[in-house]
């Protein structure tokens, strides 16, 4: 009933005032549903949605009532959403009224934005949220016209978070972006700059100016600002190309003729600055631009050098893009050479480009070996050709081969692939493979078994066989030893103690045998233990009598 | 010359051995020949044919130094000329002695013979 009205008289209201008519003939009901909604009872929602429709439709509101009732549901809602509301509110009522506390609920909310890595700043609850914490923090402070507690880095990583999706789940999602992109570049305190290059930030002779746009967050270009390229530096040698150079506007772009400086090829890095207005945000920016040049070849020299230098080498010149009119030989007598120089077409500076190889291909067979062009350090390129050196990586293959040189970096705008000249390569016969086999690399290479561990070599059983008889036969020399000096067990006693006493040892050695056949220590010393004592008891009774019958017999 | 004065004396020694020495030591002594050939021909098989189960010769050597050892003891212990370094120590003491310590070597003994 009332939330279904309320909501109603919301929407209906922002539409008449949308569509900008003066009067809107309102009953006295309306107007007393709409004020009766003003009060602690309902939601921050509603609150909004009536005050709104108020506003919209010009009819007064005591403004205290509505702060005392917002300060009222914020301490029972707080959540972030009704906050958000609570401001969107605010920013309606009347510019006397007591609006401090809600104020201060701007600075409390952005507490509660999460860092995410330094980058992004944004509600937990999601991008809608902190859309809507951007608008409504802003139209509020232009309301009551009070810097809102926003520091740079946050309104930046703010303006990361809510621009950071190209599709919106939904239709509300979408709005509360475009609802803060208008706050953003259209309020008394902050307006966030986006600086980008047009187009690469390259340049070259053919296109000397970097040309820069920049505008505010709904890309509207800020023609009032003046850019000023503070420092510039080669990222390579870190010395300073530019200092304090101011960007022209034309056709709402910012250019700048960098080529005019005549930098050597590479990257530099701009530290730019946007001034022009006070409530300039992120006005500082650091930019990376890429000089290109095209590159010459200069005093391109082939020639085939004697290996025992008997001959001195003849040189031919060759000129880009031609080919060489006639083919070299390179044999295991004489090398092949090449030197040439890589400069800068326009200013003759030499360059040592990331890509300088030599490429030899057999027409052929279709083989190609790729070798790398090294300078040396008057940055003049050498490659020697040494058939004997090399023979692996042509698998020994005579023939023609066809020399490309390739020169390739980031920062040339020519790369370059030139046939120089063909070269007649000579291996010794009888290594050539019969038939030539393309190199494979992929296939599952031969599998390799386990090899478990080979058992010990053992004699053979005679042998160990012999060895255990004659371990044995001493034992067989002691009996008959002791049966010469006339060992004998004549004073064995019947007693109790030694009858036990002789069943016990024997049990031990018997318990030995099992241990090593069977058992474990631990099992044998508890086997041991019962044994062992019985034995200990009874030899000491044993012993003691022995020892009595003695000391009788002395 | 030198060869009968060795000899010479071996022969005395004998001698006075077989006439001086008590029964029971004359046993003994044989138990250490028999322990000491035992011994002997265990480390002949072993340079001979290799020291293959390691753990087997090696327990089985020092069983039999083990017990030439403990014999050893025992002997010292009973005969009757050492009686007065051994007063506390009857004949029968060192023999309970030598069966104790000779159950502990051959718990060893077994134990590593694998």
């Amino acid at each position: 009933g009332k939330n279904c009205s309320c909501a109603w008289l919301f929407w209906w209201s922002v539409l008449c005032s949308a569509s900008q008519k003066a009067t809107i003939p309102v009953s006295n009901d309306t107007r007393d549903l709409l004020l009766a909604t003003v009060s602690e009872d309902s939601t921050a929602s509603q609150i909004h949605q009536s005050v709104s429709a108020l506003s919209a439709l010009g009819l007064p509101l005591a403004s205290q009532e509505v702060v005392s009732a917002l300060k009222a549901r914020i301490s029972k809602e707080d959540n972030v959403l009704a906050i958000i509301l609570a401001l969107l509110t605010a920013s309606r009522l009347s510019q006397q009224a007591e609006l401090g506390d809600i104020l201060e609920e701007i600075e409390d909310l952005a507490a509660r934005l999460d860092d995410l890595g330094g980058v992004y700043l944004q509600f937990e609850e999601g991008l809608e949220a902190t859309a809507l914490f951007v608008s409504a923090a802003y139209s509020l402070s232009d309301h009551v016209d009070m810097e809102p507690p926003l520091k740079e880095d946050q309104v930046i990583q703010l303006v990361n978070s809510i621009f950071s999706k190209k599709s919106w789940d939904s239709l509300s999602e979408a709005f509360s972006v475009a609802s803060a992109a208008a706050s953003l570049s259209n309020n008394h305190f902050h307006v966030p700059v986006i600086v980008s290059a047009q187009g690469p930030a390259a340049v070259s002779h053919s296109h000397p100016f970097l040309r820069l746009q920049v505008t505010d967050v709904l890309c509207q270009p800020l023609s009032s600002a003046s850019v000023l390229a503070e420092s510039a530096s080669a990222v390579s040698s870190k010395s300073a190309v530019l200092s304090q150079a101011l960007f022209t506007l034309r056709d709402g772009v910012f250019e700048l003729n960098f080529m005019a400086s005549q930098p050597a090829s590479g990257y530099y890095q701009f530290s730019v600055a946007i001034a022009g207005d006070s409530r300039f945000v992120a006005n500082h920016v650091e930019l990376k631009v890429k000089v290109s040049t095209r590159v010459a070849i200069n005093n391109m020299d082939l020639s085939v050098v004697d290996k025992d230098q008997s001959i001195g080498p003849k040189t031919t010149r060759v000129e880009y893009p031609t080919k060489a009119k006639a083919s070299f030989m390179a044999d295991g007598h004489q090398n092949f050479a090449m030197t040439f120089q890589l400069v800068d077409e326009t200013t003759g500076v030499e360059l040592t480009p990331h890509q300088t190889f030599v490429r030899l291909h057999n027409q052929k067979t279709g083989q190609e070996v790729v070798f790398v062009a090294e300078p040396d350090s008057k940055n003049l390129y050498k490659f020697e050709l040494d058939t004997a050196e090399r023979k692996t990586e042509f698998d020994s293959i005579s023939g023609t081969y066809a020399l490309y040189l390739m020169v390739g970096d980031a920062t040339l705008e020519n790369p370059i692939l030139w046939n120089v000249a063909d070269v007649v390569l000579k291996f010794l016969d009888e290594e050539a493979p019969g038939t030539i086999q393309a190199k494979t690399l992929y296939v599952p290479k031969p599998e390799i078994p386990h090899l478990f561990r080979e058992p010990e070599k053992k004699p053979p059983t005679a042998v160990s066989n012999t060895f255990t008889a004659l371990v044995l036969s001493p034992f067989l020399l002691l009996l008959i030893l002791w049966f010469k000096l006339g060992a004998n067990i004549s004073n064995f006693t019947l007693s109790p103690s030694t009858i036990l006493f002789h069943i016990g040892h024997a049990a031990t050695l018997g318990l030995m045998y099992v241990y090593w056949t069977h058992l474990n220590m631990f099992q044998t010393l508890k086997y041991l233990a019962i044994i062992g004592s019985l034995t200990f008891l009874a030899g000491n009774r044993m012993l003691a009598q022995k020892a009595v019958k003695r000391y009788k017999k002395i | 010359m030198s060869n009968n004065s060795v000899i010479s004396v071996i022969s005395r020694f004998l001698e006075e051995y077989a006439s001086s020495t008590p029964n029971k030591l004359k046993v003994i002594d044989a138990y250490l020949l028999y322990v000491m050939m035992t011994g002997a021909l265990q480390f002949l098989y072993c340079l001979l044919v290799g020291t293959f189960p390691f753990n087997s010769f090696l327990s089985g050597f020092i069983s039999c130094v083990g017990s030439f050892i403990l014999a050893v003891c025992l002997r010292i212990q009973i005969n009757p000329q050492n009686k007065g370094k051994f007063l506390s120590i009857s004949p029968e003491r060192a023999f309970a002695d030598f069966l104790f310590a000779h159950t502990v070597l051959h718990l060893v003994v077994i134990n590593f013979i694998g």
